[in-house]
């Protein structure tokens, strides 16, 4: 199946720090977050001209006020890329920044272009409501029972799923606690500092006293999310949201989160040219489906086909970011799948990390890059499920 | 005592802004009653000494949205507080007009604390101390002289948004038109009852209530009784409070209770009963055992699972609580009147009954004997335990509704044959002939020798039907007026002396439940104030009404006449209207509980004022219903008029999604200001905080509204509706709530229909309709689900249990 025109690699992965919905980004647009990603992905490689991206595209799941209006080609042109660098934003929800880190691979392997960059953006905080910011189901979801798992809320196909596969509250939240120790000390250890663009948030503040506007800068470097504190004890005594009986809480489940990322590839001949070192080389990426009320079981339908894609075992991924949506569908997942615990997640998902939705490819692409980096691992893959019963899963080699 | 600035007028008092000194359980919830009532609090305690100044006062904010009941009227009143901090913040006393000091029971420390304040307050502000016992004149004692006349005791009940009563303390320093202004004040702003008390430790109200509990627990021991048997002997049953005696201990906090009880000890040691004031020994231990009522989850009773535990004092342990009142004791109980039910209870050689008519005898006996020296009159003893204990009637009273003679003569008899618990003999007025306390040209008061009237402040004009007393004979609304209309369900009246031109109409029916007379009876009135009066005021009692009634639309429903159903609902919807389109103003006076069509009536009134304490909500989906009077429409109108508003003048659902989770889940306000929140009532409609003051403000509100020249709205044309796709977004979220096993089958079924009620059917987003298709809408999707085993199921139980079925 190996019948790619040539390879792409990646020369610049890098994010910015993912911040908590409301929290550190809550007053920074989406559209400076991305364009900071996309800036800073391009000076990590000062000797390419940026003239020559052929295209930049960006994930992005509720691609709407502040993050509508096509914000790829906003962030592209505030990030100072020159006006003949186009820009689109795309949407596959929860994949949509592997989706186009993916997609900026596949036009340097089908030979269209030498340099792409595919990036992420999304802040929960400006797009508060989960589902966008007016809510409009297609009455016809609802003639048929058929279509029933369609209106369902994420927590409730991750009750669905727990409860299929049998992950009861305890493994959930033990895997949760986990999640955040392994943030916490990697953060202490400094592991994420290769993969993460400070960003300088400014603030705009109105001083009642004085009637004067306070700016106040603030330079962001470390994840908001982790918490030093989390216990089996502690989650146990949150109340589940989704079900009168269930066991999916807010404890177990990712956080919502602002974040951006931004993947820059190039080909071969862009590699010779400018003598660049190619960090890693975009594998394959595969998508697929599942009844959407179980929507998180999404990467066992979707690993094994990007690994044949791949033409590897699964044994030979040395890391896997497997996105913790919640932890039931991440160990239901694991489990099917007989994914090595060991490999998933080793400085924690997104229920420490947080999941900025349409971000998060992007942002867990540079963690792998980086982490493969790192260990001298070789084969590493991002994968995650999405809403409304999708899986996606992308591998990259370390070269 | 000496009223003398009442004939005079009074000057209005205007509290803009107040302070209250301790974040207490009392200080913080007063603070959370003036924020209720519009004023900005400055609520003060100790500073911490690191990190947050204000912690202390911040935490007690913070409990102020948990507790319950709640003592803010909505969570949005708690903006109106501001914290800080006697260290850092005492120049904020500046502007503030009034200052309650509420900090903990120690004359020292209060001394300390005025001294500190007093160089802060505005020449002007007023100074009153919510302590429950201490001596207000000894408080006084430590302030500037220029401050003692604006000094004096405020004494709040617990919990103070929802107990009426405030004890007015003077000092012989205080001016007695500050004491007149804050009465006032007082009455109409917070909605207190307010009574006079002299200058006595724990005052009245306690003085009497807390003598009550302890005589209670001494014949508990006499008789044997254990004290699940003495709740089902003293609660309602004797007209007392639900929570009975040992309950409301439990509820005060027993150490709480003590702390009152060594007060007495140490400040009544001339009191005849004062070998009673001891808390008894295994209430000590208990105490000192930290079990202290709710507050640790243990003291008198306690919950082990699902059941009630009480506890036996002979062993501290506790037992299952099946404590029940004797039959027999029950059918003398039952006796009217309270002569011979007395007399009955005084010849039982029951236990249960010697038990009762001994806890009567030593009340009345305390009362007689302390009457001359804690209050100015028998009706402020009385009004002080029906509002500050939740009594039924006062002690007074009761001893009068029984026959004053017997009853004086039975208690001085057993006096001398020494049952009673204080052998001091009765004073000479109780058996000097008289019939009673209260009469119609006043109360009794020894002091004075004589009975004085109801004070005359002007306030008390704006009660047209205060509660009277036995024997008072005051004139109550069904007996005044002049009648116009009246049928089975309504009558609807006047009163020439306040203003001849508004018609009142009050519903006749058991707790104001609406059928067809009471419908009918509203459209003939309707039709007759167009006819020959200038505006039309809906209001009676408490409750506005509990809903449309359930008995004739069960009946209907067993005869499987649907079409009759129709016509009643058509009928229903017809009066609504009426009261939306009648040539002369409507108002609506609300108090208590508005629900169903209850609420559906009052949404539709021209305006309403309500009572701070209104409960009103569309709760027809507890029993599978939704809203047919049109209470749906009026809130898809209200969708379609906020939405005009926005900058998407047709994008409605934003305006339905709130409120079609408020009528789903049957939620019910818990004040008349979240009432205006939740859409149940317009922002600009008038909030009253005392009741009594419900009918002045209602009438005077209509012929405001007559004055202005009424003119009938035209009615709504091309409403917006959120059609299909509204639907289906509502739908979204009980596809959600069903299958993650929140609500079941038929919950969703009825749910949906109100969706499609709210949304103006199954037609394209932005449609637009008329009044007359949603109301269409509304009555066919009732009718539709009245025709369901489950609605008809969940009609029976409510109307066989009085409990709400989930099936």
């Amino acid at each position: 199946m190996n019948r790619q025109i040539q390879d792409a690699y990646i020369v610049a992965a890098t994010r910015l720090p993912v911040g908590k919905k409301g929290g550190i980004f809550r007053s920074t647009r989406p559209d400076d977050l991305l364009a900071h990603a996309l800036s800073a992905v391009v000076a990590q490689v000062p000797t390419l001209d940026p003239a020559r991206i052929g295209d930049v595209i960006v994930g992005c799941a509720m691609p709407e006020a502040e993050q509508g209006m096509n914000v790829a080609r906003i962030g592209a042109l505030l990030a100072g890329l020159p006006d003949s660098v186009p820009a689109y934003t795309l949407n596959r929800f929860c994949a949509s920044g592997l989706q186009a880190v993916a997609d900026a691979a596949r036009q340097i392997q089908m030979g269209l272009a030498d340099v792409m960059v595919g990036a992420g953006v999304e802040s929960m905080s400006v797009m508060p409501h989960m589902m966008g910011n007016k809510l409009s189901p297609n009455p016809a979801i609802f003639a048929h029972d058929a279509h029933r798992g369609i209106a369902y809320g994420m927590g409730l196909t991750a009750e669905k799923v727990a409860a299929r596969w049998q992950i009861d509250r305890a493994a959930q939240d033990a895997f949760a606690v986990a999640s955040h120790q392994k943030a916490c000390a990697a953060t202490a250890a400094g592991h994420f500092a290769a993969e993460i663009s400070p960003f300088t948030v400014q603030q705009h503040q109105p001083d009642l006293a004085s009637g004067e506007v306070a700016r106040r800068e603030r330079i962001v470097a470390t994840d908001e999310g982790p918490r030093a504190d989390a216990s089996a004890e502690r989650l146990a005594r949150l109340r589940p949201v989704f079900h009168a009986t269930g066991s999916v809480t807010a404890g177990n489940a990712s956080q919502m989160s602002d974040g951006a990322a931004a993947v820059l590839l190039v080909s071969e001949k862009v590699l010779k040219e400018h003598n660049l070192t190619p960090l890693a080389r975009f594998v394959s990426y595969a998508v697929a489906g599942v009844p959407p009320e179980i929507m998180g079981i999404g990467p066992i339908a979707a690993i094994p086909k990007a690994l044949q894609q791949a033409g590897i075992a699964q044994h030979e991924l040395d890391w896997i970011e497997l996105n913790e949506a919640f932890a039931a569908q991440a160990l239901a997942v694991q489990r099917d799948l007989d994914l090595d615990p060991h490999t998933i997640n080793p400085l924690g998902g997104a229920i420490a990390l947080g999941h900025p939705l349409g971000a998060t490819g992007a942002i867990r692409t540079a963690t792998v890059v980086h982490g493969l980096a790192r260990t001298s691992g070789r084969y590493g893959m991002v994968s995650m499920c999405i809403g409304t019963g999708m899986g996606a899963a992308g591998i990259i080699e370390r070269i | 005592m000496k009223r003398p600035s009442q004939e005079t007028q009074v000057t209005p008092l205007s509290i803009k802004k107040a302070a209250v000194l301790g974040a207490g359980v009392m200080g913080a919830q007063i603070a959370a009653h003036l924020a209720n009532a519009g004023v900005q609090v400055v609520l003060f305690d100790l500073a911490s000494q690191d990190g947050e100044r204000n912690r202390i006062v911040n935490a007690a904010l913070a409990g102020l949205k948990k507790l319950k009941p709640a003592p803010l009227a909505s969570p949005a009143r708690l903006s109106n507080i501001d914290a800080a901090n006697y260290d850092d913040d005492l120049a904020r006393l500046a502007d503030c007009e009034l200052v309650i000091e509420a900090i903990a029971e120690r004359m020292d420390w209060k001394h300390a604390l005025y001294d500190r304040i007093a160089p802060h307050l505005s020449p002007t502000a007023i100074l009153a101390s919510n302590t429950s016992g201490l001596s207000i004149a000894a408080l006084g004692e430590a302030l500037p002289a220029a401050l003692r006349p604006r000094f004096c005791g405020i004494h709040f009940f617990n919990p103070p948004r929802h107990m009426a009563l405030v004890e007015l303390i003077p000092t012989p320093a205080t001016d007695p038109a500050t004491l007149d202004g804050l009465e006032t004040w007082l009455t109409t702003r917070l909605g207190k009852d307010v009574i006079r008390a002299l200058d006595t430790p724990n005052f009245v109200a306690n003085r009497v209530g807390v003598f009550s509990l302890l005589s209670v627990m001494h014949h508990a021991a006499a008789f044997g009784l254990g004290l699940d048997t003495v709740d089902a002997l003293t609660g309602t049953r004797i007209g007392r409070a639900g929570s009975a005696t040992c309950r409301t201990l439990d509820m005060v906090g027993l150490d709480t209770f003590a702390h009152v009880v060594r007060t007495m000890q140490t400040t009544l040691g001339d009191d005849p009963w004062h070998r009673h004031f001891a808390v008894p020994h295994w209430l000590a231990a208990l105490i000192e055992r930290g079990a202290l009522g709710h507050k640790t989850q243990a003291g008198l009773y306690r919950k082990a699972g699902k059941t009630t535990e009480v506890l036996d004092p002979a062993t501290l342990d506790y037992r299952a609580a099946t404590g029940a009142m004797a039959d027999e004791v029950a059918a003398i109980l039952a006796i009217e009147p309270a002569a011979e039910r007395f007399a009955r209870l005084r010849q039982s050689r029951h236990p249960q009954a010697r038990f009762l008519w001994a806890i009567f005898r030593d009340l009345f006996h305390y009362c007689a004997m302390h009457l001359a020296s804690i209050a100015d009159n028998a009706r402020d003893v009385d009004l002080a335990l029906r509002r500050g204990f939740g009594w039924r009637e006062g002690p007074f009273e009761t001893w009068q509704s029984a026959g004053w003679q017997d009853i004086a003569e039975a208690v001085a008899a057993d006096i001398a044959a020494g049952e009673a618990m204080s052998d001091a003999p009765l004073p000479a007025w109780v058996r000097d002939g008289r019939n009673g306390v209260h009469t119609p040209a006043g109360s009794w008061s020894p002091r004075q020798g004589g009975h004085v009237p109801r004070p005359t402040l002007p306030v008390y004009r704006r009660q047209l039907f205060p509660d009277g007393l036995l024997g008072e004979a005051l004139p109550t609304p069904e007996t005044s007026g002049e009648t116009l209309f009246e049928n089975a369900g309504v009558r609807l009246w006047r009163l020439p002396q306040r203003d001849a031109g508004i018609g009142i109409l009050s519903f006749k029916t058991k707790q104001h439940a609406i059928g067809r007379e009471v419908i009918a009876g509203l459209r003939t009135a309707i039709a007759y104030a167009e006819q020959h009066l200038d505006a039309l005021v809906l209001w009676h009692a408490a409750p506005f009404a509990v809903g449309a009634d359930l008995q004739e639309l069960a009946a209907a429903c067993a005869a499987g006449d649907f079409e009759q159903v129709d016509a009643m609902v058509r009928n229903f919807q017809a009066a609504s209207l009426a009261l939306t389109y009648a040539r002369v103003p409507t108002v609506a006076a609300v108090q208590g509980m508005a629900l169903g069509g209850g609420c559906e009536l009052a949404m539709h009134a021209t305006a309403r004022v309500l009572a701070l304490e209104s409960y009103i909500g569309l709760v027809e989906a507890g029993v599978g219903l939704i809203p047919a009077g049109g209470g749906c429409t009026a809130l898809a109108l209200r969708a379609a008029r906020l939405a005009g508003h926005s900058a998407t003048p047709t994008e409605v659902l934003p305006f339905v999604q709130d409120v079609f989770m408020h009528l789903a889940t049957a939620k019910v306000s818990g004040s008349a200001q979240e009432a205006q929140a939740l859409g149940f009532a317009r922002e600009h409609d008038t909030v009253v905080f005392h009741a009594g003051e419900l009918l002045h403000v209602a009438l005077s509100q209509a012929r405001a509204l007559a004055e202005a020249g009424h003119a009938p709205p035209a009615p709504p044309r091309a409403i917006p509706v959120a059609g299909r796709n509204g639907i289906a977004a509502l739908e979204m979220t009980l596809v959600n709530m069903r299958d993650g096993a929140m609500i079941s089958a038929h919950d969703e079924r009825v749910a949906r229909a109100l969706a499609v009620a709210l949304c103006g059917g199954e037609v394209d987003a932005g449609s637009r309709v008329d009044e007359a298709w949603l109301l269409g809408l509304e009555r066919r999707l009732f009718v539709e689900l009245l025709k369901t085993p489950e609605t008809q199921a969940r009609i029976r139980h409510l109307l066989d249990t009085g409990k709400p079925l989930r099936n």
